[in-house]
């Protein structure tokens, strides 16, 4: 049910998103009408996306600020049946409406703007300024100073993506007053160096600059007293865009298979706000009440209590332990000392042996001392036997002395017989 | 030479972590015996159980009996193998017997060894007496209860549903702290009045003693106690102090100063904290309401300085003290999400008992949020390293799945949501009858009632085949549309099955009872697939079972009918709509005569019916 909303309202505001990107009638409501037949009359639905295509149509054409200003009220009309319809989408849909408010006010100078901009002789070189212009400010907007509201908005809404950087270019304006901005003025002789007649192009198109400084300022003052009745005639106020509010909606509406030219439409400023967002709560002040590099009293350590094993004990309960698989039932089992350890380098096994040296093991001479006769088959025969035993890497050197005490021993009872033989 | 040092478990840990999580199969405790594959929560829970208790059984037989198994086969040696010794081999009195009983830990011989040793004049050093005062606070001066398996705990929560389960943790919890309670005057502080010279780690056994079995102001003047007599605390004795302080004080402001000043006094005394004191002083937070969502970051910012790491638990903490179950959030910056940037790609290892809480604490704030971009990152984070095994018992595995997949239906398109369903049920999730009418709403948002037959015969698998209020809904959904012929083919198949499940009565269990609502639906499926004769036998039965048909079926039926037109079977229709007294029966009758051809005699009959109709109204 829940989804079912969000998709509803998600369509209505593709749908104004898309009539203005493209500037093509959308049928997107209508496409989406089977989807959620249940809440979303198509009714309500198409007066938005007609009045949104009007909206933009505006823009492009240029025609005449009132007839907009006579579209904007319906368009406003059709948002609050929105509201009404669902009840759980309230929040949401009032916070992209206010959004839409704010941003509104400062689309109708960029018209204006335009219009003078295509009665320019040198128009691409304006649009080149204009371009200029939006990058100067963008950059600007890193330092603090600049306008409060956006602050509060951390999470770009689409609608406002796609006017805010008219917006700041205009709240900057309003900063200037008359006087341009030096870099703006060093853009511009930059530009006219470029063009034969350089003077003469430097100062009308710091003219034209200030022209259009000065237009927007009166006429968003009407404007916004304009937007201000609507405004109190709808009601909207009650509740601010909250944090939660902002950044809720657009997580969510990302998820919808339908995203397509939103999060292009973020723009610079919403990756902006993002990095001042990411100020975590985790790097905030500390307590202050222990010293960093403090030495702890040593107390006299017995080795783990009763405590320590039932913490351990406690830990091992509350996870999971059981194997995933028979690797992880062995590593259980290695752990318990049930299972032969598999080898990690070849000296598994080795355990008893590992700190006899090499030499103990292939120098056995030394074993072979006076019990021995010093020359003669039985010698020759021991000789043999040290030789065989140094090479067999299956006996320790206990085993090896063992064996060579055992011929010890032989030789011995044999002694007579030996002699007989003079051997 | 330059060698790695590695541990024995290298070559097996490098092997396991070939090994991928298998879909399809089932979990590895049941791969042993193919019978035995569970397919059910409930055969889960059984066959784990009985597994574990055959185990349990045979350590029992092991150690009750250990002179029949002497024989050691093993070669080399292997220790655990062998039966544990269980009784006492000392018998004189002496200090060796004392420390024996202590490690086999039998609190009652202990303590009358010791009685005796303090009788014969026998001195017993510090450090065993302090042994025996562990023993003794541990255990609450009780012989320990029969070892428990983690698995046990499970048995008496098998019937409860998904939700309830963290109010049934903390249920056992109490009861626990009830059973036991800190006597006055008990062993333990009479054998810590009879030292002479009690040094830190006696107290600090007395303190976390009291603590742990709710004697909490207690606790409190015994360290007064200790501070008068010129000790210091260590680390644990304040840990169990800073779990102690929210119970011994009634405003949020005096819970947190009291922690404070133990903080500071732990600074005083040069005890550095560990994990546990800031997982216990954010849990103590959990009771200090605001002063908690102020106090938790500080907190945590301090504990970073003296470079704690805080664990998966004190996540937790700090979840719960930002979401209040059932409290709604307003005007809160997104905490799980600013959790969530710290914790993820990173491998925990288990430090903490409440470790183990923190991913169903997530995932229930992702599901009361509706945040599907959160769950998608905390089920992720269960994917890194060896998180998984933190994800805790079975029974948290299934609340956190069911939470997880709940919040999939509600949010996703249905072809993720059966991606998911797919990976996950059966081989990691059973899901509940509530979670899968969760799914069955998912596939009634997104229209696609087609695959019905199919979760049906899941449902069945699952045990929910016997589930009324399931199956209805069920029935509902398909009788609600006309699909095309294929699909409503599918469904009458799917339809008759369910009729058999009404029938058979699985195994003594409860049987489904039909209603009149899941008998109509029946009939207008199968009417639907163009299979009068089935529906013809469904119809039959509401008179069987003293169920009422409605007029808008019977008129659908005589429509069905008529496309064939059996006049015979129009006739009885007819009959049986008087059969009930419907109020609509005239207009059948009139429909009947008007659509139908009819021999003098079937007319006849219709006019009989009709005037008696007429006379019973």
């Amino acid at each position: 049910m829940y989804r079912r909303l969000l998709i509803n309202i998600y369509q209505v505001r593709n749908g104004l998103i898309h009539t203005q990107n493209t500037r093509l009638p959308s049928t997107k409501c209508k496409e989406r009408e089977s989807f959620a037949p249940v809440i979303w009359a198509p009714c309500t639905a198409r007066p938005l996306g007609t009045s949104s295509i009007s909206f933009s149509e505006n823009k492009e054409n240029s025609t005449s600020l009132s007839e907009d200003k006579e579209k904007r009220p319906e368009e406003n009309e059709a948002k609050e049946e929105v509201n009404t319809d669902g009840q759980k989408s309230t929040e949401i849909s009032n916070a992209t409406l206010t959004l839409q408010l704010e941003t509104e006010p400062v689309d109708k100078p960029e018209d204006s703007k335009q219009v003078e901009k295509t009665k320019s002789g040198k128009e691409s070189l304006l649009e080149l300024l204009g371009a200029m212009k939006v990058e100067v400010t963008t950059v600007r907007k890193i330092r603090p100073s600049k306008t409060p509201r956006m602050s509060e908005r951390p999470d770009q809404e689409p609608m406002e993506s796609t006017h805010s950087m008219f917006q700041h270019a205009t709240a900057e304006g309003s900063q200037q007053q008359g006087t341009l901005n030096p870099a703006l003025v060093a853009a511009v002789s930059a530009a006219a160096s470029t063009l034969p007649n350089r003077h003469q192009a430097e100062s009308e198109l710091l003219k034209q600059l200030r022209k259009h400084e000065a237009v927007p300022d009166t006429q968003r003052r009407a404007d916004g007293q304009n937007i201000g009745h609507i405004i109190a005639d709808m009601k909207v106020g009650g509740r601010k865009t909250n944090g939660r509010s902002s950044a809720r909606p657009t997580s969510q509406i990302r998820f919808d298979d339908d995203g397509k030219g939103y999060t292009q439409d973020r723009g610079i400023t919403g990756e902006l706000d993002a990095v001042r967002r990411r100020k975590s709560p985790f790097t905030s002040k500390r307590l202050n009440i222990f010293t960093a590099g403090m030495e702890q009293d040593t107390l006299s350590v017995l080795g783990p209590t009763l405590w320590d094993i039932d913490l351990a004990n406690q830990i091992v309960q509350a996870t999971n332990q059981a194997p995933r698989n028979g690797f992880e039932e062995m590593i259980q089992w290695t752990k318990e000392g049930k299972l032969w350890q598999y080898p990690i380098n070849n000296e598994a096994g080795l355990e008893e042996e590992a700190s006899v040296p090499f030499h103990e093991h292939v120098f056995l001479e030394k074993h072979l001392d006076e019990s021995f006769p010093r020359q003669g088959p039985v010698r020759h025969f021991m000789e043999l036997v040290i030789t065989g035993l140094a090479k067999n890497h299956h006996l320790t050197v206990q085993q090896k002395k063992e064996h060579i005490d055992w011929f010890r021993d032989y030789f011995r009872q044999k002694d007579d017989v030996l002699k007989e033989a003079e051997a | 030479m330059f060698t790695v040092i590695r541990s024995k478990e290298a070559v097996l840990q490098a092997l396991a972590s070939t090994v991928n999580r298998d879909p399809t199969a089932s979990d590895y405790r049941f791969q042993d015996d193919p019978y035995l594959t569970p397919k059910t929560s409930s055969e889960f829970k059984l066959f784990s159980l009985s597994q574990e208790s055959g185990r349990n059984a045979a350590k029992y037989f092991i150690s009750t009996y250990p002179k029949y198994f002497q024989k050691d086969y093993a070669q080399p040696h292997i220790p655990c193998l062998m039966p544990e010794t269980l009784e006492a081999q000392i018998e004189e009195v002496s200090e060796a017997a004392l420390i024996e009983r202590i490690q086999m830990r039998k609190v009652k011989a202990a303590v009358d060894l010791y009685d005796q040793l303090q009788q014969a004049g026998t001195p017993v050093s510090l450090d065993v007496t302090n042994q025996l005062l562990d023993l003794i606070c541990f255990y609450g001066d009780c012989d320990p209860a029969q070892e428990n398996v983690p698995e046990q705990r499970n048995e008496e929560t098998e019937d409860v549903q998904d939700e309830p389960q963290t109010k049934k943790g903390r249920a056992s919890k109490a009861s626990d702290k009830l059973k036991a309670a800190w006597k006055e005057n008990n062993n333990a502080e009479r054998i810590f009045a009879l030292l002479s010279e009690p040094n830190t780690h006696s107290y600090s056994a007395l303190i976390r003693g009291m603590v742990k079995y709710g004697a909490y102001s207690k606790a409190f003047s015994t360290y007064t106690d200790l501070l008068n007599n010129q000790l210091k605390a260590d680390v644990s004795t304040f840990n169990a102090l800073i779990t102690a302080a929210p119970e011994v004080k009634e405003k949020y402001n005096e819970k947190w100063e009291l922690i404070v000043d133990l903080l500071k006094q732990m600074a005083e005394q040069k005890v550095k904290p560990n994990l546990l004191t800031l997982n216990a002083v954010l849990k103590a937070l959990r009771r200090c309401g605001t002063v908690g969502k102020s106090q938790a970051f500080p907190v945590i910012s301090e504990m970073r300085a003296l470079s704690i790491d805080p664990s998966l638990a004190s996540y937790n903490h700090l979840l719960s003290i930002f979401y209040k179950p059932g409290a709604p959030f307003q005007g809160q910056t997104d905490i799980l999400q600013e959790v969530m940037n710290e914790v993820s790609g990173k491998s925990f290892t288990p430090q903490d008992p409440d470790d183990a809480q923190f991913f169903i604490t997530a995932v229930r704030i992702c599901l009361d949020t509706k945040d599907i971009e959160q769950a998608y990152r905390v089920h992720e984070l269960l994917g890194v390293g060896e998180n998984w095994r933190l994800l805790g018992n079975d029974f948290q595995q299934n609340i956190y799945h069911a939470r997880f997949f709940s919040l999939l239906c509600m949010m996703e398109n249905i072809d993720v949501v059966l991606k998911w369903y797919r990976d996950l049920v059966p081989s990691v999730y059973y899901p509940s009858s509530n979670v899968m009418r969760d799914l069955l709403q998912a596939l009634d948002t997104d229209n696609r009632l087609d695959l019905i037959p199919q979760i049906w015969k899941d449902l069945k698998q699952l045990g929910h085949g016997n589930r009324q209020t399931l199956v209805e809904e069920l029935l509902t959904l398909m009788a609600r549309e006309k699909q095309n012929q294929e699909v409503q083919e599918t469904f009458a198949e799917c339809a008759l099955d369910i009729k058999k499940m009404y029938d058979t009565g699985d195994r003594g269990k409860v049987m489904m009872s039909w209603t009149a609502g899941s008998l109509s639906d029946l009939v207008s499926v199968l009417l639907a697939a163009q299979r009068r004769q089935d529906a013809w036998e469904i119809l039959k039965l509401f008179k069987t079972h003293n169920r009422v048909p409605s007029e808008e079926l019977l008129d659908k039926f005589l429509t069905c009918i008529k496309e064939s037109g059996d006049v015979n079977q129009a006739l009885e229709l007819v009959q049986i709509s008087a059969g009930f007294c419907l109020p609509g029966t005239p207009k059948l009758i009139q429909r009947v005569q008007q659509e139908f051809l009819l021999s003098e005699q079937q007319k006849s009959m219709l006019s009989d019916l009709e005037i008696q109709t007429f006379n019973s109204d």
